[in-house]
């Protein structure tokens, strides 16, 4: 009992380290705390039951009671009984505390302040895994099963972070797992009585079996090809490795453009890092209009201390007919009904559409998708963009600025302001400067402009895929002090200001204007990506501002309304002036983009033709396959060496006098040179001559037999072999003569040309052999991969005999030592 | 008499010069014993090579044939001990008899003092007799009341014995086995030889006609031919690999001992000499192991059950050595031979 209940704490303990990642998500720590009361209120109850002898299944009950008891205590509703034992009440307020937190869950962003709703859910979830590790570890004794609630755990910050996770919350997670596991085996190999060794020493001492150091390297192995393989293979990037590489984290994203493709964080943050990769397609959209302004699909308007998050859309469902604009057009406001057709593709994975604003019809929407009138958003609850296509009516409201002087400021009572609109965090330095900035203005769009204009490179701001740190502990002043970001901080920047200076104001997410095919096709990547801001007009309605500078942002439009604060000829808004109905009102700036504009994620001018941009693939794949060859191609070369070496070595050297070896004595017209080599010449020859025909064997598959002399090997290769070939026969012959001269005689075999020799042997074997032996004789010479793989296994074994020694060395101060001796009294 | 101290040997033969004299001995014992040349070869080796000979077979199939015709081939002294049960040491050795007319003992020689002594049926001769062999086998010298005869050169005894006969028969004791270099079996003739043996043997024995073609001289000179013949350092390796495979093999009670090591590497330089050579091979070590070393080993009980004898034990031995890998080392190197000359393990797996 005592080992299970031993159990029973590691199970508790494990299943504590296993929450670690949930510390990636909450901002704080109680969530810890009260989860530990939680789980030791289980493993407690578990362990009494266990005590009780209490069968599996009470043993469950009894936890799930316990968890209740914790939980209640925890989350009190005001209406228990003794302040533990829950009521009716207190399980409704259990479900009310389950639904706000679904609330909870979509409103906040990582990482969660502690709300009650989120903290009860947190322990719940613990403490149900609690249960349920407790259960399969203890119980059902399958603790390797318990991985999969630990798991589950870990895949709520998966779920959430659509960069990466900390990895150090999961290496703490598996360690606990691990240990796990370790108990249980030390306890069922315990059931059987005291551990021995094999000679009846040391009841305790470690003893490595060779199981372990097989497992040992195989892990070895693993990380070593996790860790080798994606660095080896292109394409294969991200991971641990660049980030610690590059020493910072992801960003909170700028939308679409942090994160992986397709799942694109809907956060306008005032401070962060863009990260891009790759550019995908996202959006593929066709229109009847001109020169059309952002493709829209949402918006957030929450304002937090670090930037503006999305509210929950709500709204009717899409395919009816959709309310349009507000207000009415004419007096400087222009309305024009266009058509679009839009396909995503599979990149784009969001509960959210691209529309123009604002659109009127939607077709090829089914009932799974809604618009909030409100945001101006089309969204889904069940659904997602990815790989839809529709089409939709909207209408393009330009405006003149003179419209725009002639709206009214909100009155005190307005919807807008009431809904909280106008409400900003209470950052003085903003204060100060926005009522700098709107100081002497009358309307509100001279307000809005003067705070839009502050946005420009006279004031020193440019455009930086990273924003950079400052000296507050607000994000909003740093940005204005650096006065360096993206998009997200110009838009959330704005319409911060915008808000402090009493006038509604949202950000907008979307696309900039991507490529124009020509036909009205436009097509959008994640380059495109882009935030603005909105600001509420009375009687006018939401229009569009984008401070962001135009150079950092390619299809970047500006407005008549809203001109681009850096252009050279400043078109300062006149009073008196009203655009022409025929003339585009959104119409794009900025000369100096053109062809060479920027590009967002490198800085560097590239050339025109975005589309084009993206690095072909294929010498990629041409390096990987060179490679690949290369590498096979080792062994070939190795072995082509080798022979080139030995045969190399054998021309041989005039010498003096002849060792007794008479070599030329065949010859009767004694014009033939007695050709002797030097002895210790002759005797490398044969070596080598005969080492490359041990190999050539090897490589046509005939036996090598080291208890063979050579003469032996020789008259079998003779008998088997070459039993049909005299002339190779006899080259066979003279070999294996050599090499025993060379090896057991005085003299070695002199004035003999070995190579044709050997050549003669190799043809013969070659063209007995059959193609496949052939060609692996060719590609992957099976003597260069047995010669390879000896000498892998003998530095292995010398490693191993030295980590031998070494440990053996080792254990000589080892404190097991005096314990065994112990033990073994 | 003239006594032949052991060392002294003739001068060197030339290279055909031997082939010729030893070609000569071995055709002529062909004459009596057809189609055995190797066998033949063989005892003429163990001569070369300074040892002696143990012929083991069955009866009847030319074991004191060949002992004969090697010592008639051979002009030099000869003489036949036919070992019985109630033979006695001094018959062998020699005994001091008193001599009357001198008033002084007086050595007359035993059977020992010659060249070639051929000792028939060794087996049948009691332990203490067969004992009387022990000094003059290996250090070829007899000692009889403290005084010490030198036996002269060239001093080889060829013994037969009857292994299947096993009544009223001593089994030679270790030590006077391991006296002996070789062990040899006879075996039965091919029907061809068989045949010839029956058309040379019908009227006469030829042996009667056997004339000497070398001298006692002649084969001096031949030994020490053969003690010039070049052994390599991997073939001593490999010699020494052999012997520490009998001591270290599971099967053997007893391995061969150094002296076995001393005469295996001789009798191969004799081999090699016969076959022309001037260096010995790993194959001659190969080709004389069973005859060297088979009848010095005892194989376990357990062996011995399972009805493995020891020349199977032997050349399976044999099968599984590797040979000596690293060729020619420096004199200076003194690093320990590397692993795998069958120091590691002298066991490879068995060969498929």
């Amino acid at each position: 009992m005592i080992a299970h209940r031993n159990l029973g704490l590691v199970a508790a303990a494990a299943t504590l380290l296993a929450a670690a990642p949930l510390s990636a998500i909450f901002e704080r720590w109680t969530w810890l705390i009260q989860a530990t009361i939680a789980v030791a209120v289980v493993a407690a109850v578990a362990a009494l039951t266990r005590l009780g002898r209490v069968p599996v299944w009470g043993q469950v009950l009894g936890m799930l009671a316990g968890l209740a008891v914790a939980l209640t205590w925890l989350f009190p509703s005001g209406e228990e009984l003794l302040a533990v034992v829950p009521t009716p009440g207190t399980f409704a307020h259990f479900a009310d505390l389950t639904s706000s937190s679904v609330e909870d869950m979509r409103s906040y962003g990582v990482k969660v302040p502690d709300t009650d709703p989120l903290l009860f859910v947190t322990v719940l979830g613990v403490g149900g895994v609690a249960v349920l590790v407790d259960l399969l570890a203890v119980g059902l004794r399958r603790p390797a099963l318990t991985g999969l609630p630990m798991l589950a755990i870990y895949s709520v910050p998966v779920a959430v972070y659509v960069d990466s996770v900390p990895p150090v919350p999961f290496v703490i997670g598996a360690a606990g797992y691990l240990w796990l596991l370790v108990t249980d085996n030390v306890d069922r190999v315990r059931r059987f009585g005291r551990r021995f060794t094999g000679d009846g020493r040391g009841v305790d001492v470690w003893e490595a079996s060779p199981l372990a150091s097989a497992g040992r390297r195989l892990a070895v192995l693993g990380v070593a090809v996790a860790v080798a393989l994606p660095l080896a293979v292109p394409g294969m990037t991200g991971g641990l490795l660049d980030t610690v590489g590059s020493g910072t984290g992801e960003g909170n994203g700028r939308p679409g453009q942090g994160g992986p493709p397709g799942r694109i964080d809907l956060f306008a943050s005032l401070s962060g890092q863009l990260n891009e990769r790759e550019v995908v397609d996202m959006v593929k959209v066709t229109t009847n209009e001109q020169q059309p302004f952002y493709l829209r699909f949402g918006a957030a308007d929450r304002l937090l201390e670090s930037g503006f998050r999305v509210r929950n859309p709500s709204g009717t469902a899409a395919n009816r007919e959709l309310s349009g604009p507000e207000g009415q057009p004419g007096n400087g406001v222009q309305r024009n009904a266009y058509r679009a057709t839009v396909e995503v593709t599979k990149n784009l994975d969001m509960p959210f559409l691209p529309v123009y604003s604002e659109p009127v019809r939607t077709e090829g929407l089914n009932g799974n998708w809604y618009y909030d009138d409100n945001l101006k958003v089309v969204f889904s609850n069940r659904d997602t963009a990815r790989g839809k296509r529709y089409a939709f009516d909207y209408v393009r409201t330009t405006y003149t600025p003179t419209a725009l002087r002639q709206a009214q400021p909100l009155p005190a009572d307005h919807p807008m302001r009431t809904a909280g609109l106008t409400q900003t965090p209470d950052v003085p330095e903003v204060d100060a400067l926005v009522g700098g900035l709107v100081r002497g203005k009358r309307t509100d769009y001279d307000k809005v402009r003067a705070i839009y204009d502050y946005f420009s490179l006279e004031n020193g701001f440019s455009y930086n895929l990273q924003t950079e740190g400052g000296t507050s502990d607000q994000d909003i002043v740093n940005f204005l002090d650096t006065k360096v970001g993206y998009c997200q901080q110009y838009s959330a920047a704005l319409a911060w200001m915008v808000r402090a200076a009493g006038i509604p104001a949202r950000v907008a997410f979307g696309f900039a204007n991507g490529t124009n095919s020509g036909t009205g096709t436009y097509t959008l990547t994640n380059r495109n990506l882009h935030a603005w801001t909105e600001v509420y007009f009375d009687g006018i309605g939401w229009v569009p501002f984008d401070a962001t500078p135009a150079y950092g942002v390619s299809g970047s439009t500006r407005s008549a309304w809203a001109p681009d604060t850096d252009a050279p000829e400043e078109q300062t808004p006149d009073a008196g002036a009203t655009t022409s109905p025929d003339e585009p009102a959104a119409a794009p700036t900025d000369d100096r983009r053109g062809p060479g504009q920027e590009d967002p994620a490198s800085g560097l001018p590239i050339d025109a033709a975005p589309p084009t941009r993206e690095a072909p693939v294929w010498p990629w794949w041409l390096a990987g396959a060179l490679a690949l060859i290369a590498l096979l191609a080792v062994p070939a070369l190795r072995r082509l060496a080798l022979r080139r070496k030995r045969s190399g070595r054998s021309a041989p050297v005039l010498a003096g006098p002849a060792f007794g070896a008479a070599a030329g004595d065949g010859d009767t017209d004694g014009q033939r040179m007695v050709v002797v080599a030097d002895n210790d010449r002759a005797r490398a020859d044969a070596h080598a001559a005969w080492d490359e025909l041990l190999d050539t064997l090897v490589d046509f598959r005939v036996r090598i037999d080291r208890t063979e002399t050579p003469r032996v090997t020789a008259d079998r290769l003779v008998r088997d072999a070459l039993r049909d070939d005299s002339d190779a026969a006899a080259a066979a012959r003279l070999l294996g003569r050599a090499e025993e001269r060379a090896t057991y005689a005085r003299n070695p075999l002199g004035g003999e040309d070995l190579p044709p020799a050997l050549r003669r042997v190799r043809g013969a074997l070659a063209a007995q052999a059959d193609r496949r032996t052939r060609l692996v004789a060719a590609v992957l010479p099976p003597s260069v991969l047995l010669r390879w793989k000896t000498a892998a296994a003998d530095t292995s074994s010398r490693l191993v005999t030295g980590y031998g020694h070494t440990r053996h060395r080792l254990t000589r101060w080892s404190p097991r030592r005096l314990l065994a001796g112990r033990l073994a009294r | 008499m003239t006594q032949q101290t052991w060392d002294e040997v003739g001068g060197v033969l030339p290279h055909d010069e031997f082939r010729a004299a030893s070609e000569a001995i071995v055709s002529n014992i062909e004459h009596v014993i057809e189609g055995k040349t190797a066998t033949v070869r063989l005892a003429l080796a163990v001569l070369l090579a300074e040892g002696h000979l143990l012929i083991e077979d069955v009866p009847g199939v030319g074991k004191t044939k060949l002992a004969k015709a090697l010592a008639r081939s051979i002009d030099c002294s000869v003489r036949r001990i036919q070992f019985t049960p109630d033979l006695l040491p001094s018959d062998v050795t020699g005994v001091s008899v008193y001599n009357q007319e001198t008033h002084d003992f007086e050595f007359r020689p035993g059977a020992v003092f010659a060249n070639l002594v051929v000792g028939d049926e060794i087996n049948r001769a009691s332990p203490k007799t067969q004992s009387a062999l022990l000094e003059c086998m290996e250090e070829r010298q007899v000692t009889v009341d403290g005084v010490t005869y030198q036996l002269q050169t060239p001093f080889m005894v060829i013994a037969t014995q009857n292994p299947i006969e096993m009544e009223g028969t001593y089994p030679l004791p270790e030590a006077q086995r391991d006296r002996f270099t070789a062990r040899i079996a006879m075996g039965y003739p091919d029907p061809h030889a068989e045949l010839a043996m029956l058309d040379g043997h019908g009227a006469v024995d030829p042996l009667n006609d056997l004339r000497p073609v070398s001298d006692a001289d002649t084969v001096r000179r031949l030994i020490a031919h053969v003690r010039q013949v070049h052994v390599a350092d991997a073939v001593k390796q490999y010699a020494i690999d052999l012997v520490t495979a009998t001591r270290e093999a599971p099967d053997l009670r007893l391995g061969a001992s150094p002296r076995a090591t001393l005469q295996l590497l001789r009798t191969a330089r004799a081999v090699a000499a016969l076959e022309g050579r001037d260096y010995v091979l790993p194959d001659d070590l190969q080709v004389l192991a069973v005859p060297v070393m088979a009848h010095r080993i005892i194989p376990t009980a357990d062996a011995q059950m399972a009805r493995r004898t020891t020349d199977a034990i032997v050349s399976e031995l044999v099968h599984r050595l590797p040979l000596p890998h690293d060729r020619k080392r420096s004199p200076y190197d003194t690093r320990p031979p590397a692993a795998g000359n069958g120091h590691g393990g002298p066991y490879e797996p068995r060969r498929p």
